[in-house]
């Protein structure tokens, strides 16, 4: 009497190994992207010009600090325990000021400036996940600590915004024919992840992010794999600061600090739960980009700053309300599963 | 690959290790032998596991050496570097990363940081290899760790150490959520490492697989090796007499092996008289004589707990412990939530009896209890116990709407309950105050177990309550079990040991696909019958069908 119904019957495409794996791996950014969808969608009714060559060139660089940011936040937060990095706005702040008040007078104008800033970035990360690894300080006040020293450090060096920035750098945020030049950067920022990806590195972050003691246990060589993070970390508000420095034609030690909470909200747009141990650097990148695609959408109709704020903060409950329902589905759903098997 | 012959592989001298003001280990001595499987017995608190940490690179003793065929050490300086030696250890908790897929949970460790490119087919065959032996291969490698049931975790675990390159695998209680099938298999595989020369160091609360497992046993109690010998003149009672150092040289080493082969579970007086309808009289407390009505408290119609399984239907009656058995999955578990209200079955009713033998139908948690369902979790640490807050607080945590008046909790009167529980149950001996994940898991189950039994419920639902729990902690459980049961409260009792349900219940329902398909009454049936049940054969004695009713 009891009438069996597979409720759980999918297309075929879906049970293949591959693409199964992809779904469920990436399973994550399904959110962010139907957000970053409707935030596009919504952007080119309201405002015709935005898909101009033009304005894409002026939006890209605009909206490369905080996806940068983002995507510097987002790799600590996978790996776990607590892991969080606070510094990534004023790191990217003082790079500004490095560049236009201490590299350039010194007669530094090359794109050596480039590996320069990048290391940098390397090693201020490094410091943060020696701090966090051997010190066994927590990430937030470990963190939190570096971005007091970068605010007051950044102010310190150039009271008064100004500077001056090689052409080569503005240029940046200009575009190579019709391809922006930031696609170039994103473009090399990508192969560099998708090289790691096909390696052994993303699976030891995300098993450190889901149990620390199963991969220690295991062999993994957690406290080496928590400084590398953070200065991966590093490197990336680092490259922040580069594009940021170009944008704003100087150095200005004020800059940097909103990065930080718009970073946080950016990784909490992409999907990436702050436990840890689950996304990947595309959640923060998409995270990054929805939160600029609203902001240019409200700035276009006029809103308040302030108003602006408070947009953003109802959007962001919103898109966790709907990535905690999603999370919920998708257990439930293959409890289910298991359940019948 | 160099093969040392050597007289000992691993020769452990002298061994400290303090936490704190805590001597958890006393300069204890371990020989482990090429081609051989040795025990590590001792009860909760022994040293077994800080042993066992040190051996795998988890911790540094403060004093002591480890000779490692031949190669004298001061420490390991990290898990990495133990299995670089050779040394894999499972430990006793299970450890995933619960997003990640099996198969990188099994190669978890196995990369450096930066290893770049594909695995190579002959690591790939290792782990199928290893998977296939210990009976997973059916098992998705695509599929992420959180989705796997209790047992595919424990198993997948153990593959993780089975495929790195070992000459001594250390198991700590790491066949405690296996069913007999999957244990089977597992003992097995280590009898065909032994016989390669490779050496198995394991630690077992379940006896029988000691005794029927190792080669050699050694012994520690508090800290210190007291004794090591051979299984051949090792007897049950000779092992735990070491183990707690109250029966001293009781047999130990007269060859007492009809003690072994028997394997004869306790007197099980006590039982008995209740079966009888008497209450029981332990040694620790006398209960007053008070005849229990047996009236049914607790009842199941065509309860379904798969959409294709036989419905179940029952009756458990007050004082009545009822056993529940099954090989792993078979629905045993599914049955005990639906009990607590956590999972909804598929379809039929299931129902608390009032006095007036009115039904109260279960629907969910909070509802089952209110109707006095007490369910007490398999797993402590993440259903059961507050890790960072104090032994009284965990107990009390369920008790505070009886202290509560108008919102202000009303902390001295809890405490005045907890002292008065604590010391007419003998279960919690710890100071109230200290964190309870201090305490040795078979003291966090004394007060988990307290915390449930407090709030005085009519079916007391328990989910394999000992595992892990050491030898003498389980005689003092099963007191208070049949103690509660001669008070008239209906227990359920989940248990993935077949002497233990002989030993403590009235009747056993044996699972098999979903449902029940024997109830055997504990006196007459055999451990035979129960694991024949198990594999769903029709045993013809003493076994009544059930839930196949109309």
């Amino acid at each position: 009497m009891a009438s069996v119904v597979s409720r759980h019957a999918r297309p075929q495409v879906l049970s293949t190994p591959v693409v199964r794996q992809l779904v469920q791996r990436n399973s994550y950014i399904a959110v962010p992207l139907a957000l970053l969808v409707a935030a596009f969608i919504a952007n080119a009714i309201v405002q015709p010009q935005f898909l101009s060559q033009q304005s894409w060139a002026a939006s890209m660089a605009v909206l490369c600090p905080t996806v940068l940011t983002a995507m510097a936040v987002t790799l600590p937060i996978l790996s776990g325990n607590g892991g969080i990095d606070l510094s990534v706005g004023p790191l990217a702040g003082f790079i500004t000021v490095l560049i236009a008040a201490v590299l350039v007078p010194a007669g530094i104008t090359s794109q050596a400036i480039i590996p320069i800033v990048i290391v940098f970035g390397l090693l201020s990360g490094a410091i943060n996940g020696a701090l966090i690894a051997y010190v066994r300080l927590p990430a937030i006040i470990a963190t939190l600590g570096m971005y007091l020293f970068y605010q007051g450090l950044g102010t310190e060096v150039l009271p008064e915004a100004g500077g001056s920035v090689p052409v080569w750098l503005v240029k940046l945020d200009g575009s190579y024919g019709p391809i922006p030049a930031v696609w170039v950067v994103f473009a090399v920022i990508a192969v560099v992840w998708l090289l790691l990806t096909r390696g052994s590195y993303p699976r030891n972050l995300l098993s450190v992010g889901g149990d620390e003691r199963a991969a220690y246990t295991a062999g993994v060589n957690v406290n080496r794999l928590r400084v590398v993070t953070y200065s991966f970390g590093g490197a990336l508000a680092a490259i922040a600061g580069l594009m940021l420095t170009g944008l704003i034609q100087g150095g200005d030690g004020t800059v940097g600090p909103p990065y930080t909470i718009s970073a946080l909200t950016a990784v909490a747009l992409g999907g990436i739960s702050l436990a840890g141990g689950r996304g990947g650097l595309l959640g923060g990148a998409l995270g990054g980009a929805v939160l600029f695609l609203i902001q240019e959408l409200l700035t276009d109709a006029k809103v308040s700053v302030y108003q602006v704020s408070v947009i953003n903060g109802i959007v962001l409950i919103l898109a966790l309300a709907l990535n905690g329902t999603v999370e919920y589905l998708r257990r439930k759903s293959a409890t289910a599963k298991q359940g019948q098997g | 690959m160099t093969t040392v012959d050597v007289a000992s592989r691993l020769d452990v001298q002298d061994l400290s290790r303090s936490f704190g003001e805590t001597k958890a280990l006393r300069s204890a001595t371990l020989r482990v032998a090429p081609g051989e499987i040795h025990s590590l017995a001792g009860e909760n608190g022994s040293g077994k596991s800080t042993l066992i940490k040190i051996l795998s690179g988890v911790l540094r003793p403060d004093r002591g050496t480890l000779t490692w065929e031949g190669d004298v050490k001061q420490h390991l300086s990290s898990p990495a570097s133990a299995q670089a030696m050779g040394i894999s250890t499972v430990f006793q908790e299970t450890l995933f990363a619960p997003e990640m897929t099996v198969r990188d949970n099994i190669f978890l460790g196995t990369d450096r940081l930066f290893r770049y490119g594909r695995r190579k087919g002959a690591e790939l065959d290792t782990a199928r290899q290893a998977m296939t032996d210990l009976g997973l291969d059916g098992l998705d490698r695509d599929r992420p760790m959180w989705m796997l049931s209790l047992a595919e975790r424990q198993l997948v675990t153990i593959v993780r150490a089975i495929v790195r390159p070992w000459r001594l695998l250390i198991l700590d209680e790491s066949t405690s959520a296996l069913d007999a099938q999957q244990r089977d298999r597992l003992f097995d595989y280590l009898r065909l490492a032994r016989s390669q020369g490779k050496s198995v160091l394991f630690t077992s609360h379940r006896m029988d697989e000691v005794l029927g497992l190792a080669d050699r046993i050694t012994v520690l109690r508090q800290g210190t090796t007291v004794a090591t010998m051979a299984v051949g003149e090792a007897s049950r009672r000779g092992i735990l007499g070491h183990m707690s150092g109250r029966a001293e040289g009781a047999s130990m080493y007269s060859a007492d092996t009809a003690d072994i082969v028997s394997a004869a579970p306790p007197p099980r007086l006590e039982a008995d008289r209740q079966a009888a309808g008497q209450p029981a009289a332990t040694a620790h407390a006398p209960v007053a004589p008070t005849p229990v009505l047996r009236t049914p408290v607790l009842q199941t119609q065509q309860l379904t707990l798969r959409p294709s399984s036989r419905p179940i239907s029952l009756e458990v009656r007050a004082g009545e412990i009822l056993g529940l058995a099954g090989l792993e999955g078979q629905g045993q578990v599914e049955f005990v939530e639906c009990l607590s209200g956590l999972r909804k079955p598929v379809s039929g009713e299931l129902a608390v009896l009032g006095a007036n033998g009115a039904a109260h139908p279960v629907r969910h948690y909070s509802g089952a209890n209110r109707l006095g369902i007490r369910y007490v979790p398999r797993d402590r640490r993440h259903e059961g116990l507050f890790g960072p807050l104090s032994v009284f607080d965990n107990f009390a945590v369920t008790l505070w709407a009886d202290f509560n008046r108008f919102g202000v909790l009303r902390r001295q009167q809890a405490r005045k309950r907890f002292a008065d529980f604590a010391e007419s149950s003998r279960l919690v001996s710890a100071s109230p105050a200290r964190a309870i994940s201090t305490l040795s898991g078979g003291n966090q189950q004394k007060v988990l177990l307290g915390r449930w039994i407090a709030m005085r419920p009519r079916v007391l639902v328990v989910n394999d309550p000992l595992r892990g729990v050491d030898a003498n902690t389980k005689e003092e459980l099963y007191g208070l079990f049949r103690r509660l049961a001669a008070d008239g409260v209906a227990i359920i009792y989940l248990s993935t040991e077949i002497t233990e349900l002989l030993t403590l219940t009235d009747q056993i329902a044996v699972f098999h696909e979903g449902s029940v398909v024997a109830m055997l009454p504990s006196e007459t049936s055999s451990d035979t019958d129960v694991v024949a049940a198990m594999f769903g054969d029709e045993h013809p004695g003493g076994t009544q069908r059930v839930g196949a009713d109309g």
